[in-house]
């Protein structure tokens, strides 16, 4: 294999995994966190990627400028749907399990309506916008712009967001709480108040991933459910709860795709994902990096 | 009480002509025609759906019920009347819903539902109860090998397209325009059929074949095939698509500035959006059947009412002829009646004049429309082979993408 070759598919695999990333990150602060399975996860893609492209098309916005508008948008919708709905199921669940699936449910049925009002507005046609679909050259491989601005955008928030983690107040004790929840609540963390905090976040994180990929592909309301699948992949290989880990999964679930696709066919994509996960829950099922 | 003449008239003679419209309505509405089918409102079909066959399906419903309803022989006319489902792309849905149709609720006719699969699935069914079925987004070399006599193809099949391609290539090698090919086809029925017809016709052309590459349903990036075909050398990029990775195969070509003397991709190409994605898709070309600069009788017609009943152009590969099938069976309704196996036979015996051409069916599947290359220019999808029946010149090689 030349060196060229492998450069190619190392970039590619990287853009790739960046994507996976955010789209991961949000769903491990909810699933991770709080045990909430948001099988609508990929839903928050759809419709981030909606609203840019509505915003680009219609008002001519710059895609990237979207993000200020469709991440705190997704935010605030984040906390209104938790306060709404989750919450209530959170205060009455007795034990996780009951938790899991009362939220897996609860997420099943956002995920139909969700669907379907996007269905209602923009309706199923395809619809999509040209973006800096021009070449970027680097070191003598050829990459689309478009991606790799989407994907230094998203580990650019990623690590940003790993940072807010490591730094901030509010970062300690959502770590506080993904490693030792009845430690946090004694010495005062708002459970309720926090859990509102990461399921925003969580919507916001998805929603941007649905603005930078607006920009790659064309939209239907149906295409949030492989980002929900990709994401859980993910979040699973690098561990419930570890941030670090659903960055350096993601990544590497990028690469490994990437390297079959070049290597074999398009159509191992799927096989070399899953067979990577397979993998990890025979050999490691706490994930790469769990503990 | 006094009523002025002249008012007395009025009221009396607006009376009489809504009495009069009231008779001929209730006399219209008293037996309306039943017609059943399925269509995806939502899910993956949807797009196709909402593109080719429900615009049509609807207009040809209104313009036949604003004459007062559907010709039947010896019945007058009769309003048509839908009996409808969303199949929400589920084939089973779509199944269920067609067996009580014809089982349960005995309809008068039936109209396919969108796409190969879902015809494959429910062509038994109406074979089973008999009635006459005309799909036009069916393409597929294994009808000839079902037996089901009540069902028609009235669209291209994948050897007819092939044979289109590699004949337009065929062409363009022998001026020295083109000579190494690069197929990519989508790995489900519709892409490994168009794929063995395509290898098959291309053999004797003196084309060489430098790459063939397979890729999934939903596929996400097609930049490594492309960069591929790119460091090949291929000057003819065959795309075996549908619409989500046609846009995205169009997309990335550019982005990874590979412009190839010939770019056809198949289904999803002759989308007006298509045209309207990438700025006119100047020199793009693909699987064609139609485009509204035909002279057939009732072409421009039918597309002004397409245009101003949907607010959206008519595809240039299937919407006609979806438009078709419903010409044909309205034409036969108006000659033999409702009894379907007369229809079934009338459709078997004749050769139909409709927007889409003349149409003959053989042993099911419609032998008189060739496979035709289309190529976007200027707004226009015109067709470009074969040249009996071109619209305009083949422009090769295409122009940069916009």
């Amino acid at each position: 294999m030349s060196a060229a070759l492998l450069f190619d598919i190392l970039v590619t695999g990287l853009i790739t995994g960046g994507i996976y990333a955010l789209v991961a990150l949000g769903l491990n602060l909810q699933y991770g966190l709080m045990r909430v399975l948001n099988v609508a996860h990929g839903e928050f893609v759809m419709l981030g990627a909606y609203a840019t492209y509505s915003l680009h098309t219609d008002w001519g916005a710059n895609p990237l400028l979207t993000l200020l508008v469709t991440g705190p948008a997704a935010f605030t919708a984040g906390l209104v749907i938790h306060r709404l709905l989750y919450a209530r199921v959170l205060a009455q669940a007795e034990a996780r399990e009951a938790l899991e699936s009362r939220s897996l449910l609860l997420s099943f049925g956002l995920l139909f309506v969700l669907q379907n009002a996007a269905l209602l507005i923009w309706s199923a046609d395809l619809k999509g916008y040209s973006y800096l679909g021009t070449p970027l050259r680097v070191l003598g491989a050829v990459f689309p712009a478009n991606r790799v601005l989407a994907a230094v955008v998203a580990l650019g928030l990623s690590v940003g967001f790993y940072v807010y983690l490591q730094r901030s107040l509010t970062g300690k004790a959502i770590r506080a709480l993904m490693d030792e929840p009845e430690g946090a609540r004694l010495v005062g963390v708002n459970l309720t108040r926090l859990h509102g905090v990461c399921f925003g976040l969580g919507v916001a994180m998805a929603a941007v991933t649905g603005s930078l990929i607006s920009m790659l592909f064309e939209l239907t309301p149906f295409i949030g459910l492989p980002y929900t699948v990709t994401a859980l992949v993910v979040v699973i290989l690098g561990g419930l709860g570890n941030v670090v880990g659903s960055l350096l999964g993601a990544l590497l679930l990028g690469v490994v795709e990437t390297a079959g696709v070049y290597l074999v066919s398009s159509d191992i994509r799927l096989i070399s994902s899953y067979a990577v996960l397979s993998l990890i829950l025979i050999l490691k099922p706490s994930g790469i990096f769990g503990r | 009480m006094h009523m002025p003449r002249r008012e007395f008239l009025k009221t009396t003679g607006a009376g009489v002509a809504a009495a009069a419209a009231l008779r001929g309505r209730a006399w219209a509405q008293a037996k309306p025609i039943r017609i059943g089918y399925t269509l995806s409102a939502t899910g993956p079909y949807s797009v196709g759906a909402g593109i080719t066959q429900a615009p049509g399906y609807a207009l040809w419903a209104d313009l036949v019920n604003a004459k007062g309803g559907l010709a039947v022989k010896g019945a007058g006319r009769r309003p048509i009347e839908y009996v409808a489902i969303d199949d929400r792309s589920e084939i089973e849905t779509a199944v269920r819903f067609y067996e009580k149709l014809m089982g349960d609720d005995k309809v008068d006719l039936i109209l396919p539902p969108w796409g190969t699969a879902m015809n494959f699935a429910v062509a038994p069914i109406a074979n089973k109860y008999g009635y006459p079925m005309i799909g036009p987004t069916v393409s597929s070399n294994k009808l000839k090998e079902l037996s089901f006599p009540y069902f028609y193809a009235i669209l291209q099949q994948p050897d007819a397209c092939m044979g289109a391609f590699t004949g337009y290539l065929k062409d363009l090698k022998a001026q020295g325009k083109v000579s190494k090919v690069g197929v990519a086809y989508v790995n489900d029925l519709f892409g490994i059929e168009m794929h063995s017809s395509l290898t098959a016709t291309l053999k004797n052309t003196g084309l060489e074949l430098v790459d063939t590459k397979s890729y999934p349903l939903g596929v996400k990036d097609l930049s490594p095939v492309l960069k591929g075909f790119k460091s090949a050398g291929v000057d003819v990029f065959l795309g075996l698509t549908y619409p989500p990775d046609n846009i995205l195969a169009a997309s990335q070509a550019k982005e990874v500035d590979f412009n190839p003397a010939v770019y056809m991709a198949a289904v999803g190409t002759a989308f007006p959006f298509y045209r309207d994605r990438f700025k006119g898709a100047e020199g793009v070309s693909g699987i064609a059947g139609w485009n509204p600069r035909m002279k057939y009788p009732g072409a421009r017609e039918y597309y002004e009412a397409h245009v101003k009943k949907h607010q959206k152009e008519p595809d240039r590969w299937a919407s006609a002829f979806a438009y078709a099938s419903l010409q044909i069976m309205e034409r036969c309704v108006g000659e033999v009646g409702l009894d379907r196996k007369r229809i079934k036979e009338m459709i078997d015996a004749t050769e139909f004049q409709t927007v889409a051409g003349p149409i003959k069916f053989v042993k099911g599947v419609n032998v008189t429309t060739p496979g035709m290359v289309g190529q976007w220019q200027k707004g226009e999808f015109e067709i470009v082979w074969p040249k009996s029946i071109a619209t305009a010149t083949a422009v090769v090689p295409k122009p940069a993408w916009a």
